[in-house]
């Protein structure tokens, strides 16, 4: 017997007339349901996202076709990874079919489903369409019965499942009616071992009852795949398609690199985005991307602890807008409470399967609350802002004390070099406002020096004449006092001629590396981890060890900002720690809830963040909590007596443990 | 309606004051500036009541060097029409009484309706100015303002007395208003606002122009009260320390 | 020296910082004579002349006729100085005096000096010698800077007559709303930090600020773990307050806190570590379990 199977067995070739006039219709449908999205898409500005091809593509081909940040979350991940391998599968085994039965064998007569590679094909496809199946159940059981919290279900999802279902299971039945006809007793049945099953039921029946029913599920079948094209522009199976072109246009950093505004722009009526208008084309199709999985929201630190803001809805509003009122204020729909919830962590970006950027979006909204209606999320802020104005830093502090911390240092024979006084130094050492002003955080700033020091590197300071770095404002919306400090930071910077920059505050770090480039900075900026960790390879740099049982807090501009995972856990190896993790680790860090500038804000909504985190290391157990961010240190000495745990958890930051085992 | 609002540009409070080689004043290296607090709330009021009357015009103005012009900038965004600097170098070296009649030579010829000042100063806090300037106008002087409402040419001022007190009173204009901490909210100035006052109006006049008038105070010296720093520190019984404390508080604070 | 002290009387009441006027001018061991717009049977007990204006007749505070009233006295007392209280209606009533007499003004004064004046500048922070420039001079006094006279004998009054004139119009009083607490203008402030140890214990500090006649507020933690309402809070996220007295109790001083009060005049801590950061910028630091010390001095203060 030969190992294949009749094409068009029972239907007959004169099917496809009818059936290419029907797939062109349903296609027509899907570019027409499409395109009408496109005029959408086109309120927005316009933003260049198709440079670097192939960097683009490499990205798709990753993320999409092998599932990479899809399969990152266990459970729901793995099932529509494996479901999206089995759907892949049968699409490529379905092509096979088409390029053989429609254009191969009538051309030219040729045939390559035979043989070994049918049998192969045969078990491939049998296989792949079972998992789907098994998948697409669990998924259903997962949304229906165990109804994950918060998980937006709408028709479309009932919708999508059946769908998907009922192509599979008439696809098999179609088999199964076709098996019991032809192949039931052969040995090629059992190379289509689910079509085997589902050939039962038939197997009793006539051939001409076989037949007809055949026929008949053939043509549902076909309706039911019509009406999948046809679905795809307008229900959620829209991701099918828009994900992965999200994914092409998606930013290719630097990660967390804000757009730095034309301020002087004597064209522009307006800064920041209040009407979709105001947003790229990219943000209205980053809505459009949404596969409505949540995973930004289930890690948003802000709706984790009762506030407003949920990452997922807030995309989903844009959209909402987008589509259906584009003129409406988007600032009124969201409301400010959501907007100045966000703590710019991160966390929603870097696990979005979508690459939908969040972040952006919420600062362009701040941006225009803070420059076209001067609001701010409190008074407090408002006073924080003119303090950064009048005195280079919110805390309000006397500019000229700014460099006070040092005089104790220089008072104990260690040299600090003032870069704005004409001395020189290897790097300049930028401390940024908390290490500056605050009493427990000078110790970073001390620490840091004595561990330069002691690696015989020279550093120098800016002294009173550094400014903050304007981080804080800056993602607060206020670009205008952002590029003031900025640039009064970048003539120090420049005129001081040093070439390389530390910081030990991620804040600050990320800034000067990232932002500041826009505003003609140019020179290497480190964060002191990394520093750090290189000094200690090299030898140059010598630590004695001791033992420490600690937790590590991945702060979110070290961690998902900038992928400083590792240089961190080396040192505090070095140092001789012994690491208790947390939970929630590395990528899925909790925010301690200073980021996007809520350092300057009351949190009036919701539970504490800064007192869940505390809590989170207390569950490891460790008495010690080690950070390496200033602002974190100050969530954390607050949060941890807030949530009274000062018994059993104390606040340090790295710099802390190691200057203490300088060797 | 002509609307002027006096300002004056002092250093932060929190600047580390040094005492000039003179001995009567601070030295200005090291100083952050900023508008006195007192007169960003008669700014605002400027500005709300420019916007409640049509076709109102205002003019904020501010004695001092070069430096004040920050100040006045910040005040045209945040919505006065057009600024005036009398211009003066050694502003700090002038009594009340003189920035008060320098004030008073400016706006005599004007006829503003309405003149607003802050309620004090906080670097010299002698609050003298804004009445003064009233009186050698001829106007009445309603201050340290908590409320001001403004109808059909007379103002209505809720004053702040001691122990949560206020008193309400009432005059026709031309009037002057000194306001006081919590008149109102501050605006911060939009961005558009910012770019707008860059290109407003800026006079400048010598001070010499307007002032003829001598010192009636004299400035012997200035001087650091106590070293901050350095906290006394009380150990020992509870019994004794509040005994101790009590004494303290009599002595150091007039609290007791 | 001949001086002219204003004392003051607000519905139907004698103000006791008439008392400091007189402490004042006894201190300065100046001949004084005392002016008063009052009734008759609110006169301070002193052993000195006074021009009485019928409040009966003058009404309430009225700055132009108190004015006019207060130059007629001065004439008659041959005063060369006018003493005020740095009181809302004293900084409103002196400048005006002051001007029709073409004498300097010197505001707020704390201490007498040889040579002139103190009065403080730049929020306290630094403080300033001044004199006067003129033959005659006005002066107010920084309320509860000086030490108020004793309380004795009576005074021989004469009675002004009054010309009816008015610039303002006084439509009434009324008592500020009680709404938030606005931590930012009150004088004494006593904050309650984490040291206090338990939500109970904030009531202890309530109790002390109220034996000191201010307010309570706290620090973060201690609002974040629901101890105390969101308006006590001092700090960057809270209030920031500039009181003559601050009392930090069981604070060891985060950085938002002290950027919070650092304006305080006078600070008073109370904590169990000497070498907390709150002793940066406290002048005084007990080092003490607040939860004994509190109750201690509250008890003291009271009895």
């Amino acid at each position: 017997m030969e190992l294949t199977r009749e094409i068009y067995w029972n239907v007959g070739h004169s099917v496809m007339i009818p059936m290419y006039l029907l797939v062109t219709a349903a296609f027509s449908v899907l570019v027409w349901g499409l395109r009408k999205r496109l005029a959408t898409y086109r309120l927005g500005q316009a933003l260049e996202r198709c440079d670097r091809r192939n960097e683009r593509l490499s990205g798709v081909l990753r993320d999409i076709f092998l599932q990479a940040r899809v399969l990152r979350v266990k459970g729901a991940g793995t099932a529509h990874g494996l479901f999206f391998f089995g759907f892949v599968l049968l699409t490529i085994g379905t092509t096979l079919v088409f390029v053989q039965a429609d254009v191969l064998d009538p051309l030219f007569g040729l045939r390559f489903l035979t043989g070994n590679f049918y049998l192969f094909f045969s078990i491939v496809l049998d296989i792949a369409g079972l998992v789907a199946i098994i998948m697409l159940l669990g998924l259903a059981v997962r949304r229906y019965l165990l109804r994950p919290k918060d998980l937006p279900t709408v028709g479309d999802n009932a919708l999508m499942l059946g769908l998907l279902l009922a192509i599979l299971f008439t696809g098999f039945l179609l088999e199964g009616a076709r098996m019991a006809a032809t192949e039931l007793g052969t040995d090629l049945s059992w190379w289509s071992p689910v079509g085997l099953f589902f050939a039962q039921p038939f197997a009793g029946l006539s051939e001409a009852a076989q037949r007809s029913i055949h026929s008949g599920l053939w043509w549902f079948h076909f309706a039911l795949v019509l009406g999948f094209f046809c679905a795809i522009p307008f229900t959620r199976l829209r991701h099918l398609l828009l994900t992965p072109a999200n994914i092409f246009f998606r930013d290719l950093g630097p990660t967390g690199k804000l757009t730095t505004l034309d301020l002087e722009d004597e064209e522009a009526e307006s800064f920041g985005a209040s009407k979709v208008s105001d947003l790229f084309w990219k943000d209205i199709f980053d809505a459009d991307a949404c596969t409505y999985c949540k995973r930004c929201q289930d890690r948003c630190p802000a709706w984790n602890t009762d506030k407003p803001l949920s990452p997922m809805k807030l995309i989903n509003q844009i959209g909402e807008v987008s589509f259906s009122n584009p003129e409406a204020n988007l600032i009124e729909t969201i409301t400010t409470d959501v907007l100045w919830s966000c703590t710019t962590c991160r966390a929603c970006q870097e696990i979005c399967p979508a690459a939908i950027e969040h972040v952006p979006k919420i600062i362009e909204m701040r941006r225009n609350l803070v420059l076209m209606e001067g609001e701010f999320p409190g008074e407090e802020v408002t006073k924080a802002m003119e303090n950064s104005e009048v005195n280079g830093n919110p805390l309000g502090m006397a500019p000229a004390t700014r460099a006070d911390w040092a005089e104790e240092l220089r008072a104990e024979g260690i040299k600090i070099a003032d870069l704005a006084a004409g001395e020189t130094a290897e790097i300049l050492y930028f401390v940024g406002c908390y290490a500056s002003f605050d009493k427990r955080n000078q110790k970073i700033a001390k620490s840091f020096i004595k561990l330069c020091s002691a690696a015989g590197v020279t550093v120098g300071i800016l002294g009173k004449e550094e400014k903050c770095c304007g981080e804080p404002m800056r993602k607060l919306g206020n670009e205008y006092l952002y590029q003031m400090l900025a640039a009064e930071n970048i003539e120090q910077i420049q005129a001081s001629g040093v070439k390389r920059i530390v910081s030990a505050c991620p804040h600050c770090f990320n800034t000067l590396s990232k932002d500041y480039v826009d505003l003609g900075l140019e020179l290497p900026v480190e964060h002191a981890n990394s520093f750090l960790a290189k000094l200690l390879q090299s030898g140059q740099l010598k630590l004695k060890q001791a033992p420490i049982d600690c937790t590590y807090h991945d702060s979110c501009y070290l961690g998902r900002h900038n992928d400083l995972y590792e240089a961190p856990r080396q040192l505090l190896k070095a140092a001789g720690a012994y690491l208790h993790e947390m939970e929630k680790s590395r990528q899925e860090s909790f925010c301690c809830s200073a980021g996007g500038g809520r350092i300057l804000a009351e949190e009036k909504i919701g539970e504490r963040m800064n007192q869940k985190r505390a809590k989170m290391a207390a569950e490891t157990g460790a008495p010690i909590l080690v950070s390496s961010c200033p602002f974190c240190m100050s969530m954390f000495e607050d949060g941890i007596k807030g949530a009274d745990l000062d018994e059993q958890l104390k606040p340090l930051d790295l710099l802390e443990v190691l200057a203490e085992r300088i060797g | 309606m002509n609307i002027l609002v006096c300002i004056k540009q002092v250093p932060d409070m929190e600047s580390r004051f040094k005492v000039a080689a003179s001995g009567t004043w601070f030295e200005e290296s090291d100083l952050a500036w900023r508008i006195n607090e007192y007169d960003e709330f008669a700014i605002e009021q400027a500005v709300q009541l420019k916007t409640e009357v049509s076709g109102a015009d205002l003019t904020v103005l501010s004695i001092g060097p070069a430096r004040v012009k920050e100040a006045l900038k910040k005040a045209l965004a945040m919505g006065c029409d057009r600024a005036v600097n009398l211009v003066d170098e050694a502003a700090h070296e002038k009594d009340s009484f003189q920035i008060a009649s320098a004030i008073a030579a400016f706006a005599k010829e004007k006829n503003f309706d309405l003149i607003f000042t802050g309620m004090q100063s906080q670097d010299r806090g002698s609050g003298q100015v804004g009445v003064l300037v009233a009186e050698m106008l001829g106007i009445p002087a309603l201050t340290t303002a908590v409320e001001f409402a403004y109808a059909d040419n007379s103002v209505t001022v809720r004053r702040e007395l001691e122990g949560g007190l206020r008193a309400a009173i009432k005059a026709s204009t031309p009037a002057l208003v000194s306001c006081q901490l919590g008149l109102n909210t501050p605006r911060y100035p939009t961005l558009p606002n910012i770019m707008k006052a860059k290109r407003k109006e800026m006079l400048e006049i010598p001070v010499a122009d307007l002032l003829k008038e001598e010192a009636r105070l004299t400035t012997l010296s200035l001087a650091y009260p106590e070293k901050k720093g350095s906290a006394q520190i009380l150990e020992g019984d509870v019994a004794d320390l509040v005994d101790q404390v009590i004494g303290i508080l009599k002595e150091k604070t007039a609290v007791l | 020296m001949k001086a002219l002290l204003v004392g003051e009387y607000r519905e139907g009441k004698l103000l006791e910082t008439t008392y400091e006027l007189i402490g004042f001018a006894q201190q300065l061991k100046a001949e004084f004579e005392l002016f008063l717009v009052a009734s008759e049977d609110q006169l301070p007990q002193v052993e000195a002349k006074l021009y009485l204006a019928d409040v009966n007749e003058a009404k309430e505070y009225n700055p132009a006729l108190h004015k006019q009233l207060i130059l007629e006295a001065a004439e008659k007392a041959g005063a060369d100085t006018i003493v005020f209280i740095h009181s809302s209606n004293g900084w409103d009533l002196a400048p005006r005096v002051a001007l029709a007499l073409s004498a300097a003004q010197i505001s707020e004064v704390v201490e007498i000096k040889e040579d002139g004046y103190l009065l403080p500048a730049c929020n306290a922070k630094l403080r300033r010698t001044v004199k006067a420039a003129t033959g005659k001079q006005v002066i107010t006094l920084q309320a509860g800077a000086f030490m108020p006279a004793e309380q004795s004998g009576a005074p021989q009054v004469e009675k002004l007559s009054i010309t009816a004139t008015a610039q303002t119009e006084f439509l009434g009083y009324e008592q500020a709303e009680a709404g938030e607490v606005d931590l930012g203008k009150a004088e004494i402030i006593v904050s309650a930090g984490r040291g206090v140890g338990k939500p109970e214990n904030v009531a202890m500090i309530e109790a002390l600020a109220k034996a000191l006649g201010g307010e309570y507020g706290a620090s973060r933690p201690v609002v974040d773990a629901g101890w105390a309402p969101h308006d006590r809070q001092v700090g960057t996220t809270g209030q920031t307050v500039s009181p003559k007295l601050y009392v930090a109790c069981g604070i060891s001083g985060a950085i938002q806190h002290l950027a919070g009060m650092k304006k305080s005049e006078f600070v008073l801590a109370i904590n169990t570590d000497k070498d907390a950061p709150i002793g940066e910028v406290a002048d005084v630091l007990v080092v003490a379990d607040i939860k004994q010390f509190a109750p201690a001095l509250t008890a003291k203060l009271e009895g």
